[in-house]
């Protein structure tokens, strides 16, 4: 139908200076159209009704249901008591659940900054260097991504292991101190870090291949020709061409270490002395003793800082790219 | 952190519009958000256990679903059904392996995919009493044959809600040629006391020697200290009203023993069942260990150097003439409210854990356990007073494992209760400030002090 509205349109432009109707305007066509919607107005509502079903079902109905349980006293039986902000309250003047979140913004700057660095570093060697078997190294990189997380945190306590541990043992051999790597408060976080920077590192590299990838190699021989040697190039022309996914990835694994869960809670389970229970496995706690409403307030805490987090991080790369 | 990435795992990488971030940040958040309310469905609507008619075994008909956590103890339950479906030919029952952990409470409180019955640790029970049918009446015959603090583990406001099923007592397992070697006699190990003199004294023919194990794991080392102080208490984390008895003579004494075992480099920190403590019980670092009854299940399947050396005893007592044991682990049948058949579920609990056929089947030997199952013990005071059920274990050499466990299981003091926020203070709470004094970073008083504050306030306050 747009067609013929454009065609009855243009049939007639020297004829008529006015300029040519636009399809939403009161144009003769488009009321046609308009006369025409009562017979078909059912159609649109079917096809988009799926989604709405299921976005009700599993996301409106849910969402609502859990702010009104973040606003109640409720463990799983009974009705609803009305609270109002109390679990909101408790849960920010809780020393716990700062602690959480201050365990998750650490394990944020040991990992993002060191993981995205290395993996546009990477990247670029696995890209344009010289270097042999390029695609067996990208296989090694990517295969701890594929590999399950139980099996590999079990590898990891076992590697890490203070008494039995191959990397104390390597230390002992060279003269080392002796590391309580998961079972001191110094230490617990940055292990963590370690490991998923070590899972993780896959899902990083397939990204900034990705971006490094769609780099056009004119800018390079520019800037070669421009007298840039590597790291000139890889700091002016690698990096600011990357900025989207260099975004995308930092506001990813930002989202990823906010609900971050399992890694910590198959290592450590939180421990030492909660030294290492993340904001996720902090609000774990309230579920799995059938707190529900504290459970629920302190999800909506968490999606509000994910939210203004990412929202800053969209701001200053819109910022630089402006 | 995978689960986030997954969330946005198709979306491009380049020209991310603010729009596309929020609707990714809001799958991302309904995620979250998800996990806190795993009662999205109607709330349960019963607050109040529900009693179950009885009715005449002959009339007993039908068929129920029974969950098991997907190990052996189901194969091992497998084994009783032929015997039940015997005695109530007109009924029939499936025995399902379940992640009950994770995968009750959501069915409970949302009341679909309800099973007839379930296996439940008895830490679990009191927080899913509201769901569960109050079997009062059924049990009423049962009582006084069965150990009393299982009776009270599974009772809220004098309800009974549970079916005990195994009791897990407190033994002490020692290797007897560490202590041989340094002239310990095993039979002066009676009191606590001489127990840290036995150690002093194991720790002095061998410097490098840590006799007893000081648990890594705050969840279990709160278990093994609630094991400590049910025996000379009765009560737990909280009596019968819910109250707290942390601030106690008994919490302090245990408490100042553990710190004495740690200040004095007697105490081994490590895992329960890790490569470390594997190794440490096996070449003799660790040689007196006070723990539950199923330490054994490490002396037969991990260790291999110190198998037959080992021996098992009663615990000491704290006092002269005090308990010998205390609990540490155990679990019960449920039977939830909106069960469709309870009458079929109870039937066969009460088959499988009163009647001696049952009892017999699972403890005895059999295609699963050819030994018979000797990590747990009944909770029936019959089948504990009777005939062992199992058969020696060679790793013990010659103590006999039935005899003893028995006689503890009957010792554990009455009184015992699981809150439902068990873990929560197991592992951030007390459990996190008894690792603290074992690590020689906190004093008896502070730990009894700051759980009782942080406890109270994070836990009973808000139950």
């Amino acid at each position: 139908m747009a067609n013929l509205t454009w065609k009855a349109a243009a049939a007639k432009p020297a004829a008529a200076p006015a300029p040519a109707p636009a399809p939403n305007s009161d144009s003769g066509p488009v009321k046609r159209n308009r006369r025409r919607l009562p017979r078909e107005w059912w159609v649109g509502y079917l096809l988009v009704a799926p989604f709405f079903l299921l976005f009700v079902a599993f996301t409106a109905y849910p969402m609502i249901y859990a702010l009104e349980l973040s606003f109640s006293n409720w463990h799983g039986a009974g009705a609803l008591r009305w609270v109002g902000w109390s679990n909101y309250t408790y849960l920010l003047t809780n020393h716990d659940f700062w602690s959480s979140l201050g365990n998750s913004g650490v394990m944020w700057l040991l990992i993002v900054p060191a993981q995205t660095l290395g993996a546009i570093a990477a990247a670029s060697v696995l890209t344009r260097s010289r270097l042999k078997f390029k695609k067996t190294l990208r296989t090694v990189v990517i295969l701890p991504y594929v590999t399950p997380l139980a099996a590999m945190a079990q590898a990891f306590i076992l590697i890490f292991d203070t008494d039995f541990g191959a990397v104390n043992a390597v230390l002992k051999f060279l003269g080392g101190p002796q590391v309580g790597w998961l079972t001191t408060t110094t230490w617990s976080k940055p292990s963590i870090a370690l490991f998923i920077m070590w899972k993780t590192s896959g899902f990083a590299l397939i990204i900034m291949l990705a971006a490094v990838q769609g780099i056009p190699p004119e800018v390079y021989e520019a800037s070669a020709l421009d007298g840039a040697g590597p790291i000139r190039t890889f700091f002016s022309v690698t990096v600011p061409l990357m900025r989207r996914s260099i975004g995308f990835f930092v506001v990813v694994s930002t989202l990823g270490i906010s609900q971050m869960f399992l890694e910590p809670f198959m290592i450590t389970k939180g421990g030492p002395y909660n030294s290492s229970t993340t904001s996720g496995e902090y609000l774990y706690g309230h579920i799995a003793s059938s707190d529900l409403g504290t459970g629920a307030a302190n999800s909506f805490l968490l999606v509000l800082l994910v939210f203004l987090l990412s929202l800053g991080a969209v701001r200053v790369l819109r910022s630089k790219e402006d | 952190m995978d689960s986030g990435r997954a969330a946005l795992g198709t979306t491009s990488s380049s020209g991310m519009s603010r729009r596309s971030l929020l609707r990714a940040i809001g799958t991302a958040g309904v995620g979250t958000a998800a996990a806190g309310f795993l009662g999205a469905c109607a709330p349960g609507t019963s607050s109040t256990p529900t009693a179950l008619a009885s009715a005449s075994p002959s009339s007993v008909s039908g068929s129920a679903t029974l969950w098991f956590n997907d190990d052996d103890l189901l194969k091992v339950f497998r084994t009783v059904v032929p015997s039940f479906t015997a005695k109530y030919p007109k009924a029939s029952v499936k025995l399902v392996g379940v992640a009950i952990d994770t995968k009750l409470a959501p069915a409970l409180i949302s009341g679909a995919g309800v099973p007839d019955g379930s296996f439940l640790s008895d830490g679990s029970v009191l927080g899913q009493a509201a769901h569960l049918t109050d079997l009062t009446s059924q049990m009423a015959p049962y009582r006084a044959d069965t150990v009393q603090y299982k009776l009270d583990t599974n009772t809220v406001d004098g309800k009974l809600v549970g079916i005990p099923w195994d009791t897990d007592p407190g033994l002490l397992y020692y290797r007897e040629d560490v202590l041989s070697a340094a002239k310990v006699d095993p039979a002066s190990l009676t009191s606590y006391d001489a127990l840290l003199d036995a150690a002093r004294q194991i720790k002095a023919a061998n410097p490098k020697a840590q006799p007893i194990p000081l648990e890594q794991d705050p969840n279990l080392a709160t278990q093994w200290l609630m094991m400590l102080v049910n025996q000379q208490q009765g009560t737990g984390l909280v009596d019968a009203d819910g109250k707290l008895t942390i601030d106690t003579d008994a919490y302090r004494k245990a408490l100042t023993w553990i710190k004495a075992v740690a200040d004095e480099g007697l105490g081994a920190r490590s895992k329960f069942a890790g490569s470390a403590q594997i190794a440490q019980a096996d070449g003799g670092t660790v040689s007196l260990v006070p723990w539950a009854i199923w330490y054994n299940f490490l002396i037969q399947s991990s260790f291999k150097k110190s198998v037959g050396h080992w021996r098992v005893s009663q615990l000491p007592a704290w006092t002269t003439g005090g308990a010998r044991s205390g609990v540490m682990g155990g679990s019960s049948f449920v039977i939830p409210a909106k069960s469709a058949n309870p009458e079929v579920a109870w039937r066969f609990y009460e088959h499988a854990v009163y009647s001696p056929e049952g009892y017999r089947a699972v403890f005895g030997s059999n295609a699963v356990y050819p030994s018979g199952l000797n990590t747990a013990l009944p909770s029936v005071k019959s089948a504990l007073n009777g005939t062992s059920l199992f058969k020696p274990l060679a790793g013990l050499g010659s103590t006999s494992l039935w005899e003893v466990g028995t006689k503890a299981s009957l010792a554990i003091p009455a009184g015992y209760r699981i809150p439902s926020w068990f873990d929560q203070a197991a592992t951030t709470y007390l459990g996190a400030n008894l690792q603290k004094l074992m690590d020689g970073k906190m004093s008896v008083d502070d730990v009894i002090k700051k759980s009782v504050s942080d406890i109270q306030t994070n836990l009973v306050d808000r139950s």
